[in-house]
């Protein structure tokens, strides 16, 4: 799990911080954490002086996309954020990889594990399966696809990868 | 709260642009152990209900059955990429959100937010264009919405969170 958080850290300039503040919302920050030189599996996370998170339960999302709002990449670390002798830290415990990490058999998992939790969704809800409206969501992309004047965009399976 | 925030009545401008412009937010909801979970999102912002609105697969519905659990939210506006802004405030939204247990099929009422993301995001619009991805991504298709309503809006100038944050007096909200 640690060898995963720090490969994958550094693929991005920054991250997300959330914790909790004093009314227990969760609050985020921009940052950029670096592994603990002393070999210890935490990250180290410098905050702004007054930044309202608690020590306590936190997670450190990783994402980027492109101009196109595509070549998604993501991953989640939750965690423990720890403050010791005004110096805070991440620990994280649990690696959740997102869109664009795990290549080609990641994506195959993806659109297999999202069939299955739909199915769950509707089977715990004795919903029947939905039909979905394929000719009116045709008619609003034609209405509102925005023709791209630059290169054509591949879609590719490891592209193939909605936002949410 | 931060520091001594500067409290500004009314929404400014570029704080508006940030919600209108920006591709995603970080959304983070509670998980049942209380762990803030955050996930990049698009967001879209109703100025008319003043209040954020989300959509999500069924399939993907864990911030929505966190959200039903406890309602308590962030939004984090932070990636101006793609946004054309040019060096935009960092925003952040702490609100209550909910997510109806109701099931959308129709792109009915969501005409702004379907032009919105074909032109932000070209290439989705392949989503069901055969017969293979509709029979096997039926399921993106299915959407619950989440609605957020802003109870503290934070944002640093320039992004630069060691700047002191302004604090919007959510009485100019509603």
């Amino acid at each position: 799990m640690w060898a995963e958080v720090t490969r994958h850290l550094y693929e991005f300039e920054s991250a997300v911080l959330s914790g909790l503040d004093e009314e227990g919302y969760p609050f985020s920050v921009r940052c950029r954490p670096y592994p603990d030189t002393s070999g210890t599996e935490v990250l180290k996370i410098w905050l702004p002086p007054g930044t309202p998170v608690r020590p306590g339960p936190a997670s450190l999302l990783c994402h980027s996309h492109d101009e196109n709002l595509w070549n998604l990449r993501s991953f989640l670390a939750r965690g423990i954020l720890v403050k010791d002798a005004g110096e805070w830290s991440f620990e994280p415990g649990r690696f959740i990889p997102g869109v664009g990490i795990g290549g080609l058999p990641a994506v195959i998992r993806f659109f297999i594990s999202s069939r299955r939790r739909a199915s769950r969704y509707l089977k715990e809800r004795n919903l029947a399966r939905p039909s979905i409206p394929w000719e009116e969501i045709n008619a609003a992309k034609r209405a509102f696809s925005y023709q791209q004047p630059a290169k054509k965009q591949e879609l590719t399976a490891d592209r193939y990868s909605p936002l949410d | 709260m931060p520091r001594s925030s500067r409290v500004v009545a009314g929404l400014p401008p570029e704080v508006e642009d940030v919600f209108e412009e920006f591709r995603t937010c970080e959304l983070s909801t509670l998980a049942r152990d209380g762990t803030p979970i955050t996930w990049p999102t698009l967001p879209f912002w109703r100025s008319g209900e003043k209040r954020f609105m989300i959509t999500t697969s069924i399939a993907l519905a864990q911030k929505a059955f966190n959200v039903r659990r406890n309602p308590r939210v962030s939004l984090l506006f932070s990636d101006p990429t793609a946004s054309g802004l040019d060096t935009p405030p960092a925003v952040l939204v702490q609100g209550d959100a909910e997510a109806p247990d109701e099931i959308e099929t129709s792109v009915a009422g969501f005409a702004e937010e379907l032009r919105k993301v074909y032109r932000w995001q070209p290439a989705s619009s392949a989503y069901g264009n055969n017969p293979l991805t509709r029979r096997f991504m039926d399921w993106y298709f299915m959407r619950l919405s989440i609605h957020v309503t802003p109870r503290r809006i934070l944002w640093w100038p320039g992004g630069d969170f060691w700047r002191e944050p302004f604090e919007l007096d959510m009485d100019y909200v509603g």
